[in-house]
């Protein structure tokens, strides 16, 4: 007699039940089917997420900090164009990690939540540092930026979240007991307010008449000599040291900083966090206005766009300046203005300004680039109430030195001429000399000829940034309190400074520059020639 | 075959090819044919099932059986005709494209075949009630009842362009629907009134089914199990599959 098989219990039935098929919606198969089909679809979505998230937090960062982006929409969606090109292969490498984390991950549910925070707090990451390091002044635009970045970075983490669950669940069958959704919009909405607090401890910057000068008085010429070091016990009998000696002078030293940054600071009063000129160099992507390379796009812009032709080399101009020089300021106010071969100088509303490209264009080597400058200065100094000069030669010929002396002799006579007109009282001299050899930053001096010279005077310690509220002072200006310099009184005639301050000078806006790839090629070249690039 | 095709039923397998073709948003001309040629084919399973040689059942919905009214020779060639007839719905059916036609045409002959209803009704035959298990029961009634489930769930999406992961939830919603439509069947056939069902009951109480192998408790706690999974395996759909799950909660809630 046989007997009945055992009757299952309902767990036993349950059980076999799900081992036939039954009893599992494998809803989870259904969700990632097209992921499990192929590696391709299923990190397509992280890679392409992930660029769009992380250019736009680039671009953001461009757009509100590198103000004239902002004011473009098609400068800023060709940017964004580059950046996302830019940032497939980033994303590409990190969906490539999470692809291989969430192959091994025993716990995917954690895994997935870690990795979407990662991507959406990258991106967030790039946006709000590359955001304050480009020097943010728009806290209102910055933010307003903030949304469609956030957007993106939620997008950013929720793929990559559901990439890893894909992967994790291909490998294993299960899926995480319990969904981390909520943990990333809290992420980035806690991201947002970071952002909104740190960027609201930012002042935004205003755009105020131009002070009126109050007093007129002499003609205010500023004659700036790079390469030139006055502290060393040699240095003091070369002519131009002998020629200087006796004037009321500060003394400066300062970190590593380029020509261009340190004779942005002097002419704007500003460290470059503010004027934005720390380069001789800058990158402009095809179509686009130069810019300063945002947090996680440098190897980019200054490599593989270089390399595949994608990007090119922008030598430095007034076009990236921030702040005002001190001839711009003066030219605003009403007071006719010269500039003649300065770093970062460009066309301003009421100066006269010859672009230092234009002097470098024009001479064969350092003693005629200060030949030509010097011509300049003079053919247009005439009635000018504020002049700047810039001389190249003795750092051009740095490693030439027989050349650097004849350049230096040949400068003897033009000092010796306004000196003489200081001494006439006609104008107020103040000689810069600056440089940046040999390492570790840049030192340098400034002589004030005011009138007659006050023998034994001495030399006081200063800044670069006290250069330019000093000569505005002394030409009759209000100094900017938002300025990081001050006036250096006692290097003037005592009672010729302006004592009275406006609020600020406000943003340089400049006209739209026009695309001038070709003189920026020449200039470029010249620069190199010249031995300021490599 | 009028009798057999009209004869008051549950319908519950064309209103799946239906649904199904709602779910996917396809024109209803192309589900409608499905969901005819589904209920032609479940008409004749039907008749074949009743016929002296298998189960020998006397009522059925409600009414004789076919067999019993016109004859086991016509029974039988109604039963072939109605088979013939499903395929020729679907074939002529110009609202469908062709090949999709040929895939429904494969849907179908798939659940009559050796892995449809033919397969499941052979395993049913040469089960031994006594040594019967589990996996039997499944093996017999997956073909059985699953199939044509599958073939009118996945027949009724393909009419609409349904995406191949659309058909494997929809898959899945029907394997688990089709068992628990056949453990419900099987309580009631334990449990239930001849007069309400409208067939003979106790048929099978020489042979196994899933009351007598799991216990009328464990087979209603399945059917409640595998009716959540179907709803379940809705859920990428939302709304769209609302009409599916209400399908899912009729067989839940039916008493014949």
């Amino acid at each position: 007699m046989s007997s009945l098989p055992p009757r299952p219990t309902l767990s036993q039935a349950r059980a076999k039940l799900y081992e036939l098929g039954y009893l599992k919606s494998r809803i989870e198969r259904f969700v990632f089917h097209r992921a499990l089909q192929s590696i391709a679809v299923l990190l397509l979505p992280v890679v392409f997420a992930g660029a769009l998230a992380v250019s736009l937090a680039e671009t953001a960062a461009v757009a509100a900090s590198q103000f004239r982006y902002g004011e473009s929409p098609r400068a800023v969606g060709l940017l964004f164009a580059h950046l996302y090109l830019a940032a497939v292969l980033p994303s590409a490498v990190f969906a490539a990690i999470l692809f291989l984390a969430a192959g091994r991950s025993r716990r995917p549910g954690r895994g997935a939540a870690v990795f979407g925070l990662l991507a959406a707090a990258g991106a967030l990451f790039l946006w709000i540092f590359g955001t304050l390091r480009l020097g943010p002044e728009r806290p209102a635009a910055a933010l307003v930026w903030g949304i469609p970045v956030s957007l993106a970075s939620l997008l950013f983490g929720a793929a990559a979240r559901a990439t890893f669950l894909a992967r994790a669940f291909a490998g294993s069958g299960r899926l995480p007991e319990r969904p981390r959704r909520a943990i990333l919009v809290f992420a980035v909405a806690g991201a947002f307010s970071v952002a909104a607090v740190l960027f609201a401890t930012r002042r935004e910057q205003v755009h105020p008449a131009p002070p009126l000068p109050r007093r007129r008085g002499e003609a205010v010429v500023v004659v700036g000599i790079d390469g030139l070091a006055l502290d060393s016990p040699r240095a003091r009998d070369e002519p131009i040291a002998r020629r200087l000696s006796g004037a009321p002078a500060g003394w400066w030293e300062t970190h590593p900083a380029s020509p261009a940054e340190i004779w942005t600071d002097l002419a704007t009063g500003v460290p470059a966090a503010r004027h934005g000129v720390r380069a001789l160099e800058w990158v402009r992507p095809l179509g686009v206005p130069a810019l300063r390379p945002p947090s996680g796009a440098s190897w980019y812009l200054r490599g593989v766009g270089l390399a595949v032709g994608t990007v090119a080399r922008a030598p430095v101009s007034a076009w990236e300046r921030r702040s005002l020089a001190f001839w711009e300021v003066a030219a605003s106010a009403g007071l006719p203005a010269l500039a003649v071969g300065w770093w970062a100088s460009g066309p301003w509303p009421g100066a006269a300004v010859v672009e230092n490209r234009e002097v470098l264009a024009r001479s064969a080597s350092g003693i005629d680039a200060d030949s030509v400058a010097i011509r300049e200065f003079e053919r247009r100094f005439e009635g000018q109430r504020v002049a700047a000069l810039y001389l190249p030669g003795a750092d051009i010929l740095r490693s030439d030195p027989p050349a650097r002396a004849v350049a230096l002799r040949e400068l003897a006579p033009f000092l010796d001429r306004w000196i003489a007109r200081a001494r006439l009282g006609e104008v107020v001299l103040a000689v810069v000399t600056a440089d940046s050899h040999p390492p570790p930053g840049s030192h340098g001096r400034l002589f004030v000829f005011d009138g007659g010279i006050l023998p034994g005077a001495g030399i006081r310690r200063i800044r670069p940034v006290d250069v330019a509220p000093s000569v505005l002072a002394r030409a009759g200006i209000p100094a900017a309190r938002d300025l990081a310099g001050r006036a250096i009184t006692t290097l003037f005639r005592p009672g010729t400074l302006d004592p009275t301050t406006v609020a600020t000078y406000g943003e340089r806006i400049a006209p739209p520059a026009t695309a001038r790839p070709e003189t920026d090629r020449e200039y470029l070249e010249k620069l190199k020639s010249l031995g300021y690039l490599n | 075959m009028s009798d057999a095709v009209l004869s008051p039923g549950k319908r519950i397998r064309p209103l799946v090819a239906l649904a199904a073709g709602e779910l996917v948003r396809a024109k209803p001309v192309g589900p409608l044919a499905v969901a005819v040629a589904v209920e032609y084919v479940h008409a004749a399973s039907l008749v074949l099932d009743d016929l002296p040689s298998m189960d020998n059942a006397v009522r059925r919905r409600g009414r004789a059986a076919i067999h019993l009214a016109y004859g086991v020779a016509t029974a039988e060639l109604a039963a072939v005709t109605l088979l013939s007839r499903a395929f020729e719905i679907v074939a002529r059916e110009s609202g469908i494209a062709a090949e999709v036609r040929a895939r429904i045409s494969g849907e179908l002959a798939g659940a009559i075949g050796a892995y449809g209803c033919c397969g499941g009704q052979a395993a049913d035959l040469a089960a031994d009630a006594a040594s019967v298990v589990l996996d039997d029961l499944e093996a017999i009634h997956a073909r059985k009842t699953g199939a044509l489930f599958v073939a009118a769930v996945r027949g009724g999406a393909l009419a609409g362009k349904a995406s191949e992961a659309t058909l494997e939830a929809l898959t899945l919603y029907a394997r688990n629907l089709g068992l628990a439509f056949q453990i419900t069947d099987d309580v009631l056939d334990v449990q239930g009134d001849p007069e309400h069902l409208g067939k003979d009951t106790h048929r099978d109480a020489h042979r196994a089914n899933f009351a007598t192998v799991l216990g009328i408790e464990s087979s209603r706690a399945l059917v409640g199990e595998l009716l959540d999974t179907a709803t379940a395996a809705l859920s990428p759909f939302r709304r769209r599959g609302a009409v599916l799950a209400d399908l899912a909660g009729y067989v839940r809630d039916r008493r014949s």
